[in-house]
């Protein structure tokens, strides 16, 4: 396994490895943010009942 | 002609065997180290607030004495 360092020059490959997960992470961050339920900064409380079935019609 | 070619010398990216195999050691103590990392924190964020809901929506597993049994049967 170790002779794929002798295909990929390490220094590339840590480069674009670090520059793919932090770029992965932000987007997972943001998502999660952009979330009623996720949003650990301005969210409180976990999404209340019924409010994650938005794509259903209102009960009348 | 192209039969006369030199044997080729090194390697593409230019590392020895021996490079290669120790920058091999640091990448997998890495890679395991970031994995740890990683399982502590999907651990507390799913203690936190689990992101697979029930059958019947999150209201289910929001409950505590609820989330354990419903962690339980994720695996089973």
């Amino acid at each position: 396994m170790y002779r794929i360092w002798l295909l990929f020059d390490p220094r590339r490959a840590l480069v674009a490895l670090f520059a793919f997960l932090f770029t992965l992470a932000l987007l997972i961050h943001f998502i999660l943010l952009s979330t009623p339920r996720f949003d650990w900064i301005g969210g409180g409380v976990a999404t209340p009942p019924g409010a994650q079935d938005s794509s259903l019609p209102a009960s009348k | 002609m192209s039969s006369s070619l030199p044997p080729r010398e090194g390697s593409l990216s230019g590392l020895t065997e021996t490079e290669a195999k120790e920058f091999h050691k640091i990448f997998v103590f890495s890679f395991i180290v970031f994995t740890l990392i990683a399982i502590v924190a999907h651990f507390l964020v799913w203690s936190w607030r689990p992101w697979i809901p029930g059958p019947n929506g999150y209201t289910m597993i929001d409950h505590a004495h609820n989330a354990l049994a419903v962690a339980a049967s994720a695996f089973t």
